[in-house]
């Protein structure tokens, strides 16, 4: 036997239906290996990450509204690290959470295994996280971060050295879960369901899992060098005059091609939602399954430091910047062309579609400002480009977890969110990622003070928007756990695999053996058979 | 012996290590730096040599926890275990060894910086987890029946178990409640001392009306004294310990405690 379930066998005979998934208290949070458990342990650390994140989020646009600066958080110094906080914190923390969490949980349901692949490992990154997150922002806020303007004294440096093992310990169990979400779609697809047959959504993560596996080594490396730099001179890094140096060795994976790597849910989370919209199956599976591939490699990061060598000018990064969109038009494309075939159906809620939508398009926006980034004449690398990159990206990731949220929340929780509050959460982080993006792009092209100063009151507005389309979030996970509601097993008409078992998911996941897998949109197939055996019965 | 998976991920592994070779020499690569990782000789043309590098290495770690936990390929198992099929009955048991290899690695990084007694402490919890984790393993796939395969890892490991935990527990208190009195004024000092004693004895009382106390309970106050140490310790490390000032005895004030200036930070 193994340490994780073995994929459903062809032959294996039905089986006596599985206990109940165990209860939901600390302890079972603590000590569990079950996926789902697992996995809204990164979600409610991530919502939770994302309150904190867009209310930080306030502050630093809050700060960039004067030239002389609003004094919010008491110093430059102070100043430096919130901002680097809450760059590392959308980029790093928020979005991986919100996306392994999710993944956690849908992944091996759509792939029809019992479990994710090593349990415990997946349940020690999830701590892993809990405890690098917990480091990593009490050092800042004790006088850490990613190095120091005014100067560096004893204790801020011990404080900057542990952010930075805070943060390796981040990117560690970031590492650590993509590895067993990886090995969970190679191995533990169920019969039948071969690699180009994949669900979209477990497809994207495959890709990105692999993309992060690649890029967050070269990240730890970074780290681990200035460490033993700090510890052992410094020579590189520890300027005590005061040093930006650290945050620009590690700076890369918060900017293209790295921070693309956020995206590729989003494309899956699109092609999982939109085929069940029109109530078809799409028209290129594997040329969405194309797209997210080519998004994934050009996405891997790791070689675009500028730190030791700038690339940002050379022929391989500006392909990588300009052809970003590409994947991105195309899978739109497929997906669009999959609706207007099929036609939606009518009576489905409208807030997983506009998030699934929305979020591609912010991707594209995001994509697109890269591309606009790369491009030598318009001299936008280091500006405000760089954020607004930055926010498209990892709001349309926001966006599209959310929407993914919205649509898998029975499989999740046992429980349905309301529609109502889906549309002003999607409509506010839309609104939050157009504003801040394009605001600080349009710094970034530094038409007039004027306009620049405007444009930082518009990134206040977008900021302050992030906040409540959190507060949307979590007040409605919140009432709709208290409401009771009963969403029924399959509440959309899936295609997929997780739409095959009941709610809430039982320990197991499936109750008895599944059948042998043909196609990528299983249950569609049952449900085509049937009306094929009604028609020819009438 | 080899899954499938391992055999998939190895093979890849030398195929990017061998790639990265030929690409490091072809591109300029001097002397062994290519097969040393650049410490004698240059590699050649770096980002290609790193992206082939780093993707096997990458790769031969995958592959060799695969083999490690033989999860990749039930097939291979059937085969190397003589039998037609393994039946999927082992179900992975909940186990706090997660969230505590956890602590451990947060707490041997906190020492890493601040004390090498702290870090010393971190890597024996994540030591223990190893120990722990590998005989979970164990026990999970000993029978087919959980409640068995249960008692007979606590009938081998709660003889080291207990004494074990017993004793880090009280270690790890006395660490972090030195940390934070070396950190603390005067005062400040009476004041952690007093809320110590009170938690302790505050515990005592709630064990002793409810010794089957909710394991929620349990675990929420295990959580939080966790997360408190590693706040505490790296916010009291950071700010570093106050400041003595010996007061040399000297002349006639020599055992005179009503002249002895009390220099300790306020």
């Amino acid at each position: 036997m193994t340490m994780t379930e073995s994929p459903p066998s062809e032959a294996a005979e039905s089986t006596e239906p599985v206990a109940a998934t165990p209860g939901a208290g600390l302890y079972d949070a603590l000590t569990t290996s079950d996926h789902k458990a697992i996995g809204r342990i990164w979600l409610r650390l991530g919502l939770l990450l994302l309150l904190g994140v867009a209310v930080l989020g306030v502050l630093v646009a809050l700060e960039g509204t004067s030239a002389d600066g609003a004094d919010v958080f008491g110093g430059v110094n102070a100043v430096w690290q919130m901002q680097g906080l809450y760059s590392v914190g959308l980029v790093l923390l928020v979005v991986p959470a919100l996306t392994i969490g999710l993944a956690t949980i849908v992944v091996p349901m759509q792939v029809g295994s019992s479990n994710i692949a090593f349990p415990r490992a997946a349940a020690a990154a999830a701590w892993g996280f809990v405890v690098g997150v917990a480091i990593m922002v009490v050092s800042v806020l004790a006088g850490g971060g990613w190095g120091a303007l005014d100067g560096v004294s004893g204790g801020e440096a011990d404080a900057i050295e542990l952010t930075l093992l805070g943060m390796g310990m981040v990117a560690a169990s970031i590492l650590l879960a993509c590895i067993c979400l990886a090995t969970t779609v190679v191995s533990l697809r169920t019969p039948g369901m071969g690699l180009m047959k994949t669900p979209l959504f477990a497809w994207s993560i495959l890709v990105s899992a692999s993309v992060w596996i690649l890029t967050l080594p070269v990240l730890i490396a970074n780290l681990i060098i200035i460490v033993v730099d700090l510890r052992g001179g410094p020579l590189l890094f520890g300027n005590p005059e005061g040093t930006t140096m650290i945050f620009d060795q590690v700076h890369w994976v918060l900017e293209q091609p790295a921070v693309f790597v956020l995206g590729i849910p989003v494309l899956g989370i699109i092609g999982s939602i939109v085929p069940v919209v029109a109530g078809a199956r799409h028209i290129a599976h594997a040329g969405l399954m194309a797209a997210i591939g080519v998004a994934g490699l050009l996405a891997v990061g790791g070689w675009s430091q500028p730190a030791f060598s700038d690339q940002r000018d050379e022929l391989l990064f500006v392909a990588f910047g300009l052809l970003a969109v590409v994947p991105v038009l195309a899978s739109l494309a497929l997906n669009s062309l999959t609706l207007a075939k099929a036609g939606p159906q009518v009576g489905l809620p409208p807030a997983q579609l506009l998030g699934a939508l929305g979020a591609g398009l912010l991707l594209l926006l995001g994509t697109g400002a890269g591309a606009l980034r790369v491009i030598g004449p318009f001299d936008l690398i280091g500006t405000g480009a760089d954020a607004g990159v930055v926010h498209l990206v990892a709001y349309a990731a926001v966006v599209g977890l959310a929407a993914g949220m919205w649509f898998w929340a029975s499989k999740i929780g046992g429980y349905a969110l309301p529609n109502a509050a889906g549309l002003g959460v999607m409509l506010d982080f839309i609104g939050a990622a157009v504003l801040m993006g394009a605001a600080h792009v349009l710094i970034g092209f530094d038409f007039a003070s004027g306009l620049n100063d405007a444009m930082a009151w518009v990134v206040f507005v977008g900021a302050i928007l992030a906040v409540l389309g959190a507060v949307g979030v979590v007040s409605s996970v919140a009432s709709a756990k208290r409401s009771g509601d009963e969403p029924g097993d399959d509440p959309w008409h899936g295609h997929t695999l997780e739409w095959a078992t009941v709610t809430p998911v039982p320990a197991g996941n499936f109750v008895g053996a599944l059948a042998r897998v043909t196609s990528e949109a299983p249950l569609l197939d049952v449900a085509e058979q049937a009306d094929s055996d009604e028609g020819g019965a009438s | 012996m080899f899954t499938t998976g391992f055999k998939f991920y190895f093979g890849l592994a030398a195929a990017l290590v061998l790639s990265a070779l030929v690409y490091g020499y072809a591109t300029g690569g001097e002397h062994v730096g290519p097969l040393t990782w650049g410490w004698k000789g240059g590699v050649g043309e770096h980002i290609g040599y790193t992206m082939l590098m780093a993707g096997g290495v990458v790769a031969s770690t995958i592959s060799f926890v695969i083999v490690a936990f033989r999860d990749a390929d039930p097939s291979a198992q059937a085969h190397y275990l003589g039998v037609d099929e393994i039946v999927p009955t082992a179900t992975v048991t909940g186990s706090y060894w997660p969230v505590v290899g956890a602590f451990g690695a947060g707490v041997g990084l906190i020492g890493l910086v601040l004390t090498p007694v702290l870090f010393v402490g971190g890597v024996v919890i994540c030591s223990l987890t190893a120990i722990e984790w590998m005989m979970d393993a164990w026990a999970d796939r000993a029978t087919g029946d959980a409640e068995a395969n249960a008692a007979l890892r606590d009938r081998v490991m709660a003889p080291f178990e207990i004494p074990v935990a017993g004793t880090l527990a009280v270690g790890v208190i006395v660490l972090a409640g030195s940390r934070i009195f070396l950190n603390a004024s005067k005062n400040g000092a009476v004041f952690w001392a007093g809320l110590i004693a009170v938690a302790i004895f505050g515990l005592g009382v709630l064990y002793a009306a409810k010794p089957k106390l909710n394991r929620n309970i349990i675990a929420g106050l295990v959580l939080s004294c966790g997360l408190a140490v590693i706040a505490g310790g790296i916010v009291a490390g950071v700010d570093g310990e106050r400041e003595f000032h010996p007061h040399e005895p000297h002349g006639d004030d020599y055992g005179d405690d009503s002249h002895a200036e009390d220099d300790l930070s306020e």
